[in-house]
């Protein structure tokens, strides 16, 4: 427990190095043998309650940890009302969830997304015991100094793991910009504003706004989707949920008229491994999302004040999306992010009843 | 749940007054099944049953649209398995046998341990148990309310605007209150048809209300005295031969509330002793009815004993071993009886089974897109 305590504190130590302004990321200090741990965990099926999806299977590495679909799939028997975020920096983050209900730690979010009924459905007891299972596992667990398999540890190396997800040689970092990514950088800063929230070294400001991103009928029209966004709404304690048909966003954690539909400034790093964009998927491609803006946004009543339309030359939004292509580094499809053994196993545990359970 | 009680009490009471006819002996304290008692709070009706029998057999009642009720309670298995322990969730293993639903009306407790105190509050905790249905609450009533029929019916049965999860439990646990069989040979022969039973058969009779001493436990019109005992039927095979048996056991020592020193060192599974905490209810299991037993094998809450013969031949012998030696119940000694005498005893066990009860399974309802809402 005391050590469990440690390590927690060292977790939020890197935690609270989020305030970067801006430049380069800083990879996050973590234990390597506990984010070896998570990482082993991250691709294990055994993390859902009937073993067929695992962390990876919607936050895949080779689509910087999406999943290249507009709205994520979801548990057996359900689907996913909203697109799967990126992981890269995800431990950077302040908030999370694209209405931003989690704002603790990554610990927490493991949790939520383990346990949570339309996403992995997992009874973390029994998890647990899955891993006091696997000899690869009991191993691990000593080796980040924790005395066997438990559900904190695990979450913790989960946490640890995320925490190593960190962008690396993006041409924003390397200096290696283009002319039209240059001209576009000024344009982003200048006459586009969308540094006024895609600001600081992640571009986000983690913070919520209504950009009057359209609805997506797709949620509406498939009950798997909409019956988990029923259980969603319905745990957040949404009223008229049964007759909901728009995702009301970061209004679920704050309870103010006027912020339904607003949902967390996302990242623009890794943008070129992430489509389709937007919380809940809508938009193909960055020049869709560019074209968005530049029309001023969406149309709602509650849309952010200052989305304008931006009168962009064809030239200029070419050059924005030269800039925002510069924002994505490397593929994360590497052995240092990849679980590549497949060794993921039971063994049965022989003289079992002379053995300490 | 009072009137649950008064209503057994009752129906124990004119059941036992059956007057003992001249030419068959009918032992004091065996009784032929009435109806099961009803409880106030969930009436029944042709419309309730109807709803249950198809939720019943609706996978939407589980964490991933595939686990009904009826998954571990197959009607052409004795609305069991015919296994040593049930199915569990995909990617698990259960723990226990499954009961038969059949007659499971009259128990006042179910589960083999007792920890449900309806058949109500037993259909929710095994369609959210984590080696069971694994569902969430909220998640299957939305998924209710997403299937036009079950809209209608409930509203129907129910009043609800939209589908309750509760309600659909009760009306899973109104169904099984049909599932009663009270026509078994045993059945006729106490209401007085002598010839309901054979020669063989009523020296059985004779042998479970006396040498046998079946009688001491097995008692009432449900063959049960619904008290819990430890027979020392020895531990689950599994625990030593299958690591999801294994898993399995360890989540359900850590789940149900253990001490560190009760989870480190128990290799059995401690029954009642999960509800009371009290060290005298380790292993301590509900004596189970005997009817409907023919098509319930295996037979124990572990499944471990095969046949009705096997299970008469552990009793001749003294019951078995367990590691809750302390608790075994004295009741239980070596018999003495023949290989005669034990065929005799298991013709009688088979006159409490009456007819398989088989039913035509219903049709399933599909969720639909809901229509658009008036207004956000």
């Amino acid at each position: 427990m005391r050590l469990m305590l440690t390590l927690a504190c060292t977790v939020l130590a890197g935690c609270s190095a989020l305030a970067q302004d801006s430049g380069k990321l800083k990879p996050m200090e973590v234990k390597p043998e506990l984010a070896e741990l998570g990482k082993r965990m991250f691709y294990d099926t055994r993390l859902s309650g009937d073993t067929t999806l695992s962390c990876s299977s919607c936050h895949q590495p080779d689509k910087a940890f999406t999943d290249g679909e507009a709205l994520s799939a979801a548990y057996t028997g359900a689907a996913h009302f909203r697109n799967t975020p990126t992981l890269a920096n995800v431990g950077y983050r302040a908030a999370w969830f694209h209405d931003g209900r989690l704002g603790t730690n990554l610990n927490d979010v493991s949790r939520e997304m383990i346990t949570e009924t339309y996403m992995m459905n997992m009874d973390m007891r029994i998890m647990q015991e899955r891993m006091k299972q696997d000899p690869v596992y009991v191993e691990m667990f000593k080796k980040a100094g924790m005395s066997e398999p438990s559900n904190g540890g695990a979450r913790n190396a989960l946490q640890a793991f995320m925490q190593t997800i960190v962008s690396r040689k993006a041409p924003i970092d390397t200096g290696d910009l283009s002319d039209a990514a240059k001209r576009g950088q000024e344009i982003f800063n200048g006459k586009a504003s969308c540094a006024a929230c895609h600001s600081g070294s992640r571009f986000t400001d983690d913070a919520t706004y209504n950009t009057g991103v359209p609805n997506n009928p797709d949620i509406w029209s498939d009950p798997e989707r909409h019956s988990a966004f029923v259980t969603y709404a319905k745990f957040m304690g949404v009223e008229n949920y049964m007759n909901l048909r728009q995702d009301v966003g970061a209004w679920v954690r704050t309870r103010v008229a006027g912020t339904e539909r607003s949902f967390l400034t996302p990242t623009l790093r890794e943008l070129t491994w992430t489509a389709p964009y937007m919380h809940n998927g809508t938009m193909a491609t960055l020049e869709d999302v560019v074209d968005f803006y530049n029309a001023g946004g969406g149309d709602d009543p509650l849309k952010d004040a200052r989305l304008k339309p931006l009168d962009l030359s064809a030239d200029e939004k070419a050059d924005l999306v030269a800039f925002l292509k510069s924002l994505s580094g490397e593929t994360f499809d590497t052995d240092e992010y990849v679980w590549r053994a497949d060794d993921y196993g039971y063994e049965l545990i022989e003289n079992w009843r002379d053995t300490k359970n | 749940m009072t009137l649950t009680r008064t209503l057994s009490a009752a129906m124990l009471a004119s059941c036992l007054t059956v007057p003992a006819l001249a030419d068959g002996h009918r032992p004091e304290g065996l009784a032929a099944l009435g109806p099961p008692p009803i409880p106030a709070d969930n009436p029944m009706s042709d419309a309730k049953t109807e709803l249950g029998k198809m939720l019943f057999f609706d996978p939407i009642l589980s964490g991933n649209y595939a686990m009904p009720c009826s998954a571990c309670h197959l009607p052409d298995a004795g609305w069991s398995v015919q296994a040593p322990i049930s199915f569990g969730y995909p990617g698990t293993t259960h723990w226990r046998n499954s009961q038969t639903i059949i007659n499971s009306a009259y128990y006042t407790h179910l589960f083999l341990a007792g920890s449900s105190k309806s058949l109500e509050a037993q259909a929710r905790s095994a369609a959210r148990g984590g080696v069971a249905g694994n569902g969430e609450d909220d998640m299957m009533e939305a998924r209710l309310a997403f299937v036009p029929e079950y809209r209608e019916r409930f509203a129907d049965v129910f009043g609800d605007d939209w589908p309750n999860i509760r309600h659909a439990y009760m009306a899973i646990a109104a169904f099984q209150r049909t599932l009663v069989q009270t026509d078994t040979p045993f059945d006729n022969y106490m209401r007085g048809d002598d010839a309901a039973l054979t020669d063989q058969q009523k020296r059985g009779l004779d042998i479970f209300a006396g040498k046998g001493n079946c009688i001491a436990c097995h008692n009432g019109p449900l063959l049960s005295d619904q008290q819990y005992y430890n027979l020392g039927v020895p531990p689950y095979s599994g625990w030593e031969e299958d690591e999801l048996a294994q898993i399995t056991f360890r989540f359900e020592l850590y789940a149900k509330g253990s001490t560190e020193e009760l989870y480190r060192n128990t290799k059995d599974d401690p029954g009642l002793y999960f509800r009371s905490k009290d060290a005298q209810h380790k292993g301590k299991f509900r004596t189970p009815s005997l009817r409907y037993t023919k098509y319930t094998f295996p037979y124990m809450h572990n499944g471990m004993i095969e046949t009705l013969r096997d299970v008469v031949v552990f009793y001749n012998e003294g019951g078995g071993t367990n590691e809750f030696a302390k608790t075994k119940s004295p009741l239980i000694k070596p018999l003495g009886l023949s290989d005669g005498e034990i065929d005799d005893l298991v013709a009688f066990l088979e006159s409490l089974s009456g007819d398989e009860i088989l039913i035509e399974e219903p049709e399933l309802p599909v969720m639909e897109p809901l229509p658009a809402a008036a207004q956000n």
